[in-house]
């Protein structure tokens, strides 16, 4: 970079270093600095967007961490720009791959091993978090409350805040301090390892990477004319066509396309642009599916 | 029938922009109709009823979860206006879900536009974290937050105020293809945020896990925790042949590769 101050062009094209500039390793963070991360968690979906989902408020939960780890200012940077990139998991269970990550990094672990561990975790968390909170304790301790709200009582919606809450903060400080410890024993045992443990975690981010563009990006053409008629054969574009094809057929090629016009050198801004640009051209000829309950 | 008051319509709006914020940020639940009902009916002087009609509109959210990031009609709004409209016009609970829907979905449909046109913000934050300026993030940390705020407010604040025709009306004057579109590219937009990924994570010797997880996602409809499991497996088969083979060298293995992907393929 020319100048200290980057522009968005230049850090598009950035490439980040697997080491660091001050690889010195040092034992900086306190209970206090994992309770600040517990809380800035609250924070998790503050830049919720479809892009990157939880990835700006997963970077803004780890500031008070990295900040005490990578006193360099170039390490810091680049520690913050990689945890930028996409994430998602459960908010409930995030305070885990925080506890696990930021001892990673305090032990100075090489960034892909970081990026690898990260993603690895995150898909499976998201899927289990949603098995347990919001199709297990939330209809439970919703139930007790509407059994009390439904006579007038007051104390429904009380008993269901306390009750959904002690749940609620309990794991995320418990699991904080699990994730922190179980990061810090992993580490000690993989410690002549590193280049191993980093080409291991890669295998596994990018199966999770690939699962997730098979389920997470909802591109179908099953809008009201994404079928046509071919004599009485009625066709269905989505169905009948793609789907045969190979299911997840347009998620992976418009992945892939992103990939490859990343690769040319556009920006992820283009990207998003012409994303926003198919959908509203896709959808002013019906392609694609349209909000029903508002027609 | 009720008639709201200005100070009224201003408490509701801003029990709605402070749920609208607990929806996504903190978590605490008081954004579910159980607690929204009690404090809109406390706000309009019919504490039991809007307990009442709370409590039937929670058992009608109870189903509706955001999964895997994907958003049901709106529950903040559904309590809100449920059981504004239950109090006002004195409509039973049942019926009160029944026009609280609509809008629910109308505002899902205006979150989704919301969460498509902020990512662009994620690009200044990426220059924020580049640079360190973690006082910036911490900042722009807050912008989403705000805007939910705002946007809570006033989606409650005009029908306490206005009632639910305007609305309504106002509502359908939106084109329905121009939320769709919108709908849609949010669907597709994770395809940028994976390419970035790709970006930085992907080589050529391991493109065979990242079709192996997405076969195992696409045709075998394995859950993700299941395909982190077998690419875990694989993952210490590999480390340990690697261990085996040449504790110096960085892996020379090219055949042993190929061994092991063969061996996941089929074990799916």
């Amino acid at each position: 970079m020319a100048s200290n101050e980057a522009t968005i062009k230049e850090v598009d094209n950035l490439q980040i270093p697997d080491t660091y500039e001050d690889p010195s390793v040092n034992k900086v963070i306190d209970k206090s600095t994992l309770h600040k991360m517990v809380w800035r968690s609250l924070l998790l979906q503050s830049s919720f967007n479809y892009e990157r989902m939880q990835g700006g408020g997963w970077t803004y939960s780890l500031i008070p961490g990295l900040k005490k780890i990578h006193t360099n200012k170039k390490d810091l940077g680049f520690a913050l720009f990689d945890h930028m990139q996409f994430f998602n998991t459960h908010p409930f269970l995030v305070t885990f791959v925080q506890g696990v990550i930021i001892a990673m990094e305090e032990n100075k672990e090489n960034r892909s091993t970081i990026r690898g561990i990260k993603v690895a975790l995150m898909g499976p968390l998201g899927g289990i978090g949603d098995a347990l909170f919001w199709l297990t304790l939330l209809p439970i301790t919703g139930g007790i409350g509407v059994s009390l709200s439904q006579q007038g009582n007051i104390f429904g919606p009380i008993l269901f805040l306390l009750l959904f809450n002690a749940v609620h903060f309990g794991l995320l400080f418990w699991l904080m301090n699990y994730g922190y410890n179980t990061g810090t024993r992993a580490i000690a045992s993989m410690r002549e390892n590193t280049q191993k443990i980093s080409r291991a975690a890669t295998i596994i981010g990018l199966a999770v990477v690939g699962g997730l563009t098979a389920t997470y990006i909802n591109f179908s053409l099953n809008g009201t004319n994404g079928s046509f008629a071919i004599g009485k054969m009625k066709i269905d574009l989505q169905a009948g066509i793609i789907d045969k094809i190979m299911p997840a057929l347009l998620p992976l090629a418009y992945t892939f396309f992103c990939y490859w016009m990343l690769k040319k050198g556009r920006s992820p801004l283009t990207l998003i642009g012409i994303t926003l640009l198919i959908g509203l051209i896709g959808s002013f000829f019906g392609l694609f599916a349209w909000p029903a309950a508002i027609k | 029938m009720h008639d709201v008051t200005v100070l009224q319509a201003i408490l509701v709006g801003l029990w709605a922009g402070i749920a609208g914020i607990d929806q996504f940020n903190g978590l605490t639940h008081i954004h579910r109709p159980i607690v929204t009902g009690a404090v809109i009916g406390i706000i309009l002087g019919e504490p039991t009823v809007g307990i009442i009609t709370g409590g039937t509109l929670e058992l009608v959210w109870a189903g509706m979860v955001p999964l895997a990031g994907a958003q049901p009609p709106n529950v903040v709004i559904g309590g809100v206006i449920g059981t504004l409209f239950a109090i006002l016009s004195g409509l039973k609970p049942e019926v009160a879900v029944g026009v609280a829907v609509p809008f629910s979905v109308a505002v899902q449909a205006i979150i989704t536009l919301l969460f498509t046109a902020l990512a662009p913000l994620m690009h200044t934050m990426d220059v924020a974290a580049v640079n360190g300026d973690t006082k910036k993030m911490d900042r722009m940390a807050w912008i989403e937050p705000v805007i939910l705020f705002i946007g809570f407010f006033i989606m409650a604040f005009l029908p306490a105020i206005f009632g639910q025709g305007v609305v309504t009306a106002a509502v359908k004057a939106i084109p329905v293809w121009i939320l769709g579109g919108f709908q849609a590219a949010g669907g597709m937009m994770p395809a940028v945020g994976f390419a970035m990924l790709l970006k930085i994570m992907w080589k050529i010797e391991y493109a065979p896990f990242f079709v192996a997880g997405f076969i195992a996602a696409a045709y075998g409809k394995l859950p993700i925790l299941a395909i982190a499991l077998l690419a875990a497996s694989v993952a210490a088969y590999d480390f340990f042949i690697n261990r085996n083979q040449t504790p110096t060298t960085p892996a020379p293995a090219a055949s042993a590769d190929a061994d092991e992907e063969e061996d996941y393929s089929n074990g799916i």
